[in-house]
């Protein structure tokens, strides 16, 4: 363990989804912890189960879905079996998320102003006006020209990254202890996403926030988290220092991912794809879920999931590292 | 000959204001854009959402039409042609589309999928060749003869993304229009599919139009670029070229905003900011007001100038910037 004390402390967590065809579980025990003023990203395929996993954080998963074992530890409380009234004081207020699309997540038929104002004041007992000069600050805050004007506007009048500006700011609104983004840039420009991602940062630095950072692409990972954990088929596969897994991915899956991106800085001629498709949850291989796109697929593989190998803090879950060890 | 002319087109939506009395609000989507499309050649147009980069492979296609200018498919122009006689181009100009869960018909099969062009066109009537030229078809694409009784829902997102692909190669054609076919898929299958279209351009002598956002995929696969902006082509250049040698401010500022998966890299590098500065619109340039090197040059139009060979570029002050770039990646 790190020296300060995790803020947040996911141990063995697992989610089932009841389907037509039985329960399939999507989260399979997913473990780690988020120290203090430190970015975790957690990157993951479709189905890998990593928005579920931001979800149940908060529990905001949907009706079929239910948290089925594991605890999620933060101030000393789980909030897994914590009652709906007292999670409602967390939310938003110690622990935020910010979505994937910010264009959906704004109430169309409010001003922006009162939303940032409905959120402050669900919280904290303060007059209307002071909520919303406090309002018109945190719009300036995430670098809204004319903020006063803007806080008057729907959210129709705003462009994507300015959506998405505001989302950051009603997140972080109440100084929030951590702060979840889903894929906070997915839906964005390349300019834009630039933009967010250091806005997120900076203020995550400045108010020494620990945050988790959800994304299906490892290029942005880099520039952004302090650990990396890559999630295949819900489970965790890797879990490093970020300077460590780029350096060396010692999963054939976070290694396949890295070489499948593309790269701007030269030309290729053919790019080493991982062959087959991602797993479709519930009908995930036995074993390691990764096992059938694997080149270093041993027959262990198939039958028996590994554990995940700790070795200085670089943590992976692969049978091929326990013939090392 | 060229397979597609691009010449002047310009593109104004017309919305009709609510109780208005005949006036317009007029947007303009597209403004003199000229490209061509070499054979057997990959051109990429790039740009962010809005630029106009889907509107125009939707004018090439006939799906819209143009306000003014030409678009010159296999010699003959797209905007004049009868129905008829367009059916005919387009029996050689495909299109894959961005989402393959919203373009493929759920409740078709595969085979009815696949077959739905050459039924429209009358060819291989005979049972056994269209089981045979649809078996192919599906193989080509890196799927099997099984998975032609299958309906979509069955597959995959890059699964469907082949199908949608087989599709658009059954009736052979010889043009192949691309419209962000990659942007919806995870990344370890972005990665199949870009091999996949590299190949089947190889292999049928295709040329293809490839629509993106995507710098690093557009390296990948495209011979020539063209960077859109606001309804203009801002630059244009051989792939290489480009990227060796960005010109224009704007591609220069997109470069450096490509997220590179290196976090020591990343630390060094700066994202040139792309701020707007408000009171600079209706400037002649639309980039002017986000740009870093706007001076008085800007007062004028910019035009395509060739700055080196075969590279174009629209900036007025290029002359003045002095300030040597450094985000060539």
């Amino acid at each position: 363990m790190i020296s300060s004390a995790p803020v947040l402390d996911v141990q063995n967590l697992r989610v089932s989804f009841s389907t037509e065809e039985g329960t399939v579980e999507v989260l399979k025990g997913l473990s780690y912890s988020l120290p203090k003023g430190k970015v975790l990203a957690v990157v993951g395929e479709s189905g890998s189960g990593k928005t579920v996993h931001a979800l149940s954080l908060l529990r905001l998963l949907p009706p079929t879905a239910q948290i089925t074992g594991g605890q999620i530890l933060f101030d000393g409380k789980d909030l897994a079996s914590l009652s709906e009234s007292q999670l409602r004081k967390v939310r938003g207020a110690r622990i935020s998320m910010i979505f994937q699309d910010p264009m959906s997540s704004l109430n169309p038929v409010l001003t922006v102003g009162e939303q940032l104002q409905e959120t402050i004041l669900a919280h904290r007992k303060i007059s209307k006006l002071r909520a919303k000069a406090l309002a018109v600050r945190l719009l300036k805050k995430v670098g809204i020209v004319d903020a006063a004007q803007r806080y008057n506007q729907y959210p129709f009048q705003f462009s994507g990254g300015m959506c998405q500006r505001v989302m950051i700011a009603m997140a972080l609104a109440l100084k929030p202890d951590v702060l979840i983004a889903d894929e906070p840039t997915t839906a964005l420009d390349v300019t834009i996403q630039a933009q967010i991602l250091r806005l997120i940062k900076d203020l995550q630095s400045q108010a020494g926030m620990s945050a988790v950072f959800i994304t299906h692409n490892l290029a942005l990972v880099a520039d952004v988290a302090d650990e990396v954990l890559v999630l295949y088929g819900g489970l965790c596969m890797e879990q490093a220092p970020v300077h460590a897994l780029f350096k060396n991915p010692l999963h054939p899956y976070t290694q396949g991912l890295l070489n499948s991106l593309v790269s701007i800085k030269k030309k290729e001629d053919f790019l080493p794809a991982i062959a087959g498709n991602p797993p479709v949850p519930g009908k995930e291989c036995p074993g390691c879920p990764f096992a059938p796109r694997c080149p270093h697929a041993l027959k262990k593989c198939f039958k028996e999931c590994p554990p995940l190998f700790n070795n200085k803090g670089h943590k992976a879950a692969c049978w091929l590292l326990e013939e090392k060890a | 000959m060229n397979p597609i002319e691009i010449k002047n087109v310009c593109k104004t939506y017309v919305r009709k204001r609510f109780l208005s009395f005949g006036k317009q609000d007029q947007t303009p989507v597209l403004q003199d854009v000229s490209l061509t499309l070499k054979d057997n050649q990959v051109l990429g147009l790039v740009g962010e959402s809005g630029c106009g980069k889907t509107t125009l492979s939707k004018i090439i296609l006939g799906l819209e039409k143009a306000s003014s200018g030409h678009v010159i498919v296999d010699g003959k122009d797209v905007g004049s042609l009868s129905k008829a006689g367009f059916k005919k181009i387009r029996r050689f100009m495909q299109v894959v589309f961005q989402d393959p869960y919203s373009s493929l018909d759920p409740r078709m099969t595969v085979s009815q999928i696949l077959s739905e062009p050459l039924d429209i066109h009358g060819l291989y009537k005979d049972k056994q060749t269209r089981r045979k030229v649809l078996e192919e078809l599906v193989k080509s694409v890196g799927l099997s003869a099984e998975h032609l009784t299958r309906y979509p829902h069955e597959f995959s997102g890059g699964q469907r993304q082949r199908i949608a692909i087989a599709r658009a190669l059954a009736l052979d054609p010889k043009i192949l229009i691309a419209d962000e076919p990659v942007s919806a898929l995870d990344v370890s299958v972005q990665a199949q599919i870009l091999n996949l279209l590299k190949e089947i351009k190889q292999k049928r002598r295709l040329s293809m139009l490839f629509v993106s956002h995507d710098f690093a995929v557009a390296r990948f696969l495209c011979d020539e670029v063209a960077v859109m902006y606001k309804g203009r082509i801002l630059e244009y250049a051989p792939s290489e070229e480009l990227f060796s040698n960005p010109q224009h401010p704007y591609t220069e500022a997109l470069f450096s905003a490509v997220p590179v998966p290196d976090p020591a890299h990343q630390k060094k590098r700066q994202a040139l900011t792309l701020s707007s500065r408000p009171g600079m619109e209706g400037h002649p340039c639309p980039f002017a007001p986000r740009c870093a090197y706007a001076c008085a040059a800007c007062q004028t139009p910019p035009l395509l100038k060739e700055v080196r060979p075969g590279h174009f570029c629209a900036c007025a002050a290029l002359p003045f910037k002095t300030k040597k770039s450094s985000f060539a990646v």
